[in-house]
């Protein structure tokens, strides 16, 4: 096993090496000055030719390149031209709010998606089961945003429920960052309405976000567990009258969630993705409304920054799901080992 | 079944928990939640955009401070005087007893130290400067010698904003790109501040949050003169850095928000604004629509199409719906500054039969004549409005017009030189660079100006509009100078550089409770600085 992590590492860095290159060149040649853009609009020619300088932008791309690659081997991004510091510190700022909200609709997808494929396989072609499939098809057709601007209408605006924007109140003090994870740093902080505050701030976006995937890893698993109750163990602890719910969690769930589960690795960093425009809907001061920045003001270093961190996140989950598989699937298991 | 039985407990808990929240109250905040807009440079060297002036109008104070008219008063300096005749030597007093936020008084070394440190990091506003040399002469005098005669070189110190010397000296970063100062402290400075504004920052996330709170030292105190009986000064600012307008309205109709001071409302927006009893608009400053004719690239290098441009847009067909909100009549500087004279084309109004004259003059008038490109900034939809509208009007004369709205940072880089600039470019000019009469003539028709976007007419070649320019840079009374710039107006219009669609007045967007500005300044900055401002907190209580 260990064996097979370390050779997917090995390859995973590779590939980022590769993504690298990739969006260093195309953030290099999409036209705009990015040091002009960086002095604002005040700055003489002379500062501009300056701070080119400095950025070496003047220097071939190779060189460019060269000098990027080897402050980022001393963990040293740059600097933002957007923010005007380290680009290391901005992550650090803005990550974990995305990943709160990323991590927070995967345990709604993960929720509501098995509970709804579950019911919908095991009660297949009932009223429940048709529901859910017209839900599914709504879900999946509406984009995150749609949705966000729909729900932000509906329990903010009408129903008054829930809050509009922002991870907590704005007139609010945030806790002291420890772990950058509202939730958690409240607690910490030994603040359990703050908790409260922030969980309500994370549903709305978090919910946005999940109802793609609710109806995408609800069919997947209702598909997988419809398979399932057809094979002949399923039939035969059945004639032996094992209750419904002992057959359902006990011997059905496992081998019907193993697609879901590879699903939800690609789904993860579609998440990231579609934060994009949820967080600018809700005003949620993550990494995606930071990366959209970034690219609207040119801000080189940050560009490539943002497309490496989605690019390990990417070759990291995979790597994650993989490994689950490996330990929920014994035939993969065996394989693996040479079986 | 045990653990089933125990979420469901926690979840009810959660669900009785939120429901008693929902509906709960506060009691009313002495906050100001302001919209800043995207991100915020706090180092006052670095500092350069409007939205960066803003601040620092309320964390920093400048050495002198702008006046409605145009000119400006003293603030930390007291007085100032040019030292011989040549305007190369100027002598500032300073004010005494001013206290920096840290408690420390402020000193000539200050102003000295932070006027060198402007100029060496040469970021920022500093460009307009030239080179300065600043050298203490006592206590609270301070000498700067230029490189350059410069009679306005008081009023362009509307935007130095000095630091506390031995706070930013303990917080340099090693190494850096200058030498043994390090990063000068500029990375410090973007989080912290060393000021002698009115308001304090306690603390800032660049591009997400900045909040502040009042300097009860602040060396123009804090009286409530002027103010209702229930205005008290606002103890916390928040800003927050927005740019979707649609979230903007939901906080501010939500209650989230209490000042907008950027503006970018669309007309939907405004007319809901406006017709909210809880809400209200106030106009400080406008800013000019400039549609720049690229003088080096046909067919607008001919001075006779130019003006067929100026007679054959419709004017009032654009303004229309806007002119409620303050749109309209504009020129080379903003009608509301002192000394604004009207330019051609008046009236105001579309005069196609004026146009084809004009036209007729024009080496165009036979033959094919080229598209006319015109690019505006992508996203900004009243630009492209004003493009469409005049793709519109020239194709009454046979003209055809290209209109393309590629990002900013491509768009502003075609405007690096005559050859890439398009036939027409379209820019919104705040009053940002002091003094503003200086801006909106030396900088955007001057061989010297600022360039760039500033200037992409690209059109020097006018003698006496340059000598009068330069006139004004060496005239010391504000008033004689008012009377070049009045000279100058029609003379700079009359090579129809460009055309101006209207001017556009930046609404401030308010819940009901908040007051202000008590002084409007045809300036960005000074306006928003919210020792100008006051909350009346019965009325939030009760909402208005």
């Amino acid at each position: 096993m260990a064996k097979y992590i370390a050779l997917r590492l090995g390859q995973s860095i590779f590939v980022l090496f590769g993504l690298s290159l990739l969006i260093f060149f195309i953030a290099r040649v999409v036209p705009g000055d990015p040091a002009r853009v960086a002095l604002g609009n005040l700055a003489t020619e002379e500062q501009v030719q300056k701070l080119r300088a400095e950025m070496h932008l003047d220097r071939p791309f190779a060189v460019q390149y060269y000098y990027w690659l080897k402050s980022m081997l001393r963990g040293d991004l740059g600097k933002s031209l957007y923010t005007q510091r380290p680009v290391t510190t901005d992550l650090r700022q803005y990550i974990p709010a995305t990943l709160e909200l990323i991590l927070f609709a995967t345990l709604i997808s993960l929720v509501f998606g098995q509970v709804t494929g579950v019911l919908a396989g095991y009660f297949r072609n009932s009223w429940f089961d048709n529901l859910s499939r017209l839900a599914s098809y709504l879900g999946v057709a509406t984009p995150s945003f749609v949705v966000a601007i729909l729900l932000l209408f509906i329990f903010s605006q009408l129903l008054k429920l829930a809050p509009s924007v922002g991870r907590l109140p704005l007139m609010v003090k945030a806790p002291p960052t420890v772990t950058g994870f509202m939730i958690i740093d409240s607690l910490l902080a030994g603040r359990p309405d703050l908790t409260l505050l922030a969980l309500k701030h994370l549903v709305l976006p978090a919910f946005s976000l999940a109802v793609i995937h609710i109806a995408q890893e609800g069919r997947i698993t209702r598909s997988s567990l419809i398979e399932n109750v057809q094979k002949d163990y399923i039939i035969a602890h059945e004639v032996h009258g094992i209750r419904p719910t002992k057959l359902v969690f006990k011997y059905l769930l496992k081998p019907s969630i193993i697609p879901t589960v590879t699903v939800m690795g690609l789904d993860f960093a579609f998440l990231m993705s579609n934060a994009f425009l949820v967080e600018l809907v809700f005003f949620w001061p993550g990494f995606a409304r930071y990366a959209v920045n970034a690219m609207l003001s040119k801000d080189l270093n940050a560009i490539v920054a943002v497309v490496l961190v989605i690019g390990v996140t990417f070759a990291l989950v995979n790597l994650v799901v993989d490994t689950i598989i490996t330990f929920l699937d014994p035939a993969i298991r065996i394989q693996r080992r040479g079986g | 079944m045990r653990i089933w039985r125990l979420l469901g407990v926690v979840a009810v808990l959660f669900a009785i928990g939120a429901c008693c929240w929902v509906g709960a109250q506060g009691p009313a905040q002495n906050v100001a939640v302001i919209n800043g807009y995207p991100v915020i440079w706090t180092d006052p060297a670095v500092a350069s955009d409007w939205y960066d002036t803003e601040v620092m109008y309320n964390l920093y104070s400048p050495l002198v401070y702008p006046t409605p008219e145009g000119s400006v008063r003293p603030h930390l300096a007291t007085s100032w005087a040019p030292v011989g005749g040549d305007l190369t030597h100027w002598r500032f007093e300073l004010r005494q007893g001013v206290k920096f936020h840290s408690g420390n008084e402020m000193t000539a070394e200050d102003v000295a130290w932070s006027m060198t440190r402007f100029i060496t990091m040469g970021r920022g506003n500093s460009g307009p400067l030239g080179k300065v040399t600043a050298t203490v002469v006592d206590k609270d005098t301070v000498d700067f010698v230029l490189d350059k005669p410069s009679a306005i070189f008081p009023e362009t110190l509307a935007l130095f904003f000095p630091v506390e010397k031995e706070l930013v000296l303990a917080n340099i970063k090693k190494p850096g790109s200058y030498g043994e100062l390090g990063d000068y402290g500029e990375e410090w400075l973007g989080t912290h501040d060393a000021g002698t504004g009115p308001y304090m920052m306690v603390s800032h996330i660049p591009g997400q949050s900045l909040e502040a709170v009042r300097f009860p030292d602040y060396f123009e105190g804090w009286t409530n003169d002027g103010w209702g009986p229930d205005e008290v000064p606002i103890e916390r600012l928040i800003f927050i850095m927005e740019t979707d307008y649609t979230t903007l309205m939901t906080l501010l109709k939500s209650g989230d928000l209490d000042l907008e001071i950027n503006g970018g409302w669309t007309l939907p927006q405004l007319q809901q604004i406006k017709a909210d009893p809880k809400l209200r608009l106030e106009y400080v400053w406008a800013q000019n629509v400039t549609v720049w004719m690229n003088t080096k690239r046909p067919p607008t290098d001919d001075e006779h199409f130019r003006k067929a441009v100026l007679y054959a847009y419709d004017y009032e067909a654009v303004v229309g719906p806007w002119a409620e909100f303050g749109n309209g009549e504009t020129g080379i500087i903003l009608p509301t500054m002192a000394g604004y004279v009207r330019i051609e084309p008046q009236p105001r109004q579309q005069d196609l039969a004026k146009a084809r004259a004009e036209l007729a003059l024009s080496k165009y008038a036979t033959g094919p004549v080229p598209p006319v490109v015109f690019h505006y900034c992508a996203g900004l939809s009243f630009e492209e409005e004003i493009g469409l509208q005049l793709q519109a009007d020239l194709a009454k004369l046979g003209l055809t017009v290209e209109v393309a709205g590629p990002p900013w940072p491509q768009y502003s880089a075609e405007c690096s030189s005559p050859e890439t600039t398009p036939n027409m470019t379209i820019f919104l000019f705040a009053p940002q660079v002091a003094p503003p009469h200086d801006y909106y003539t030396f900088n955007m028709y001057h061989p010297n100006g600022l360039g760039w976007i500033f200037e992409a007419h690209w059109f020097f070649e006018d003698p006496e509009i340059i000598r009068l320019l330069e006139l004004t840079r060496a005239t010391v009374d504000f008033s004689e100078r008012l009377q070049i710039y009045q000279q100058l107006q029609p003379m700079i219009a009359a090579h129809a550089l460009a055309f101006y669609p209207y001017q556009k007045p930046t609404p401030f967007a308010t819940q009901c409770y908040i007051s202000g500005p008590k002084e409007k300044t045809n300036m960005v900055g000074p306006s928003e600085n919210m020792h100008n401002w006051r909350i009346n907190l019965a009325k939030k209580a009760g909402g208005c």
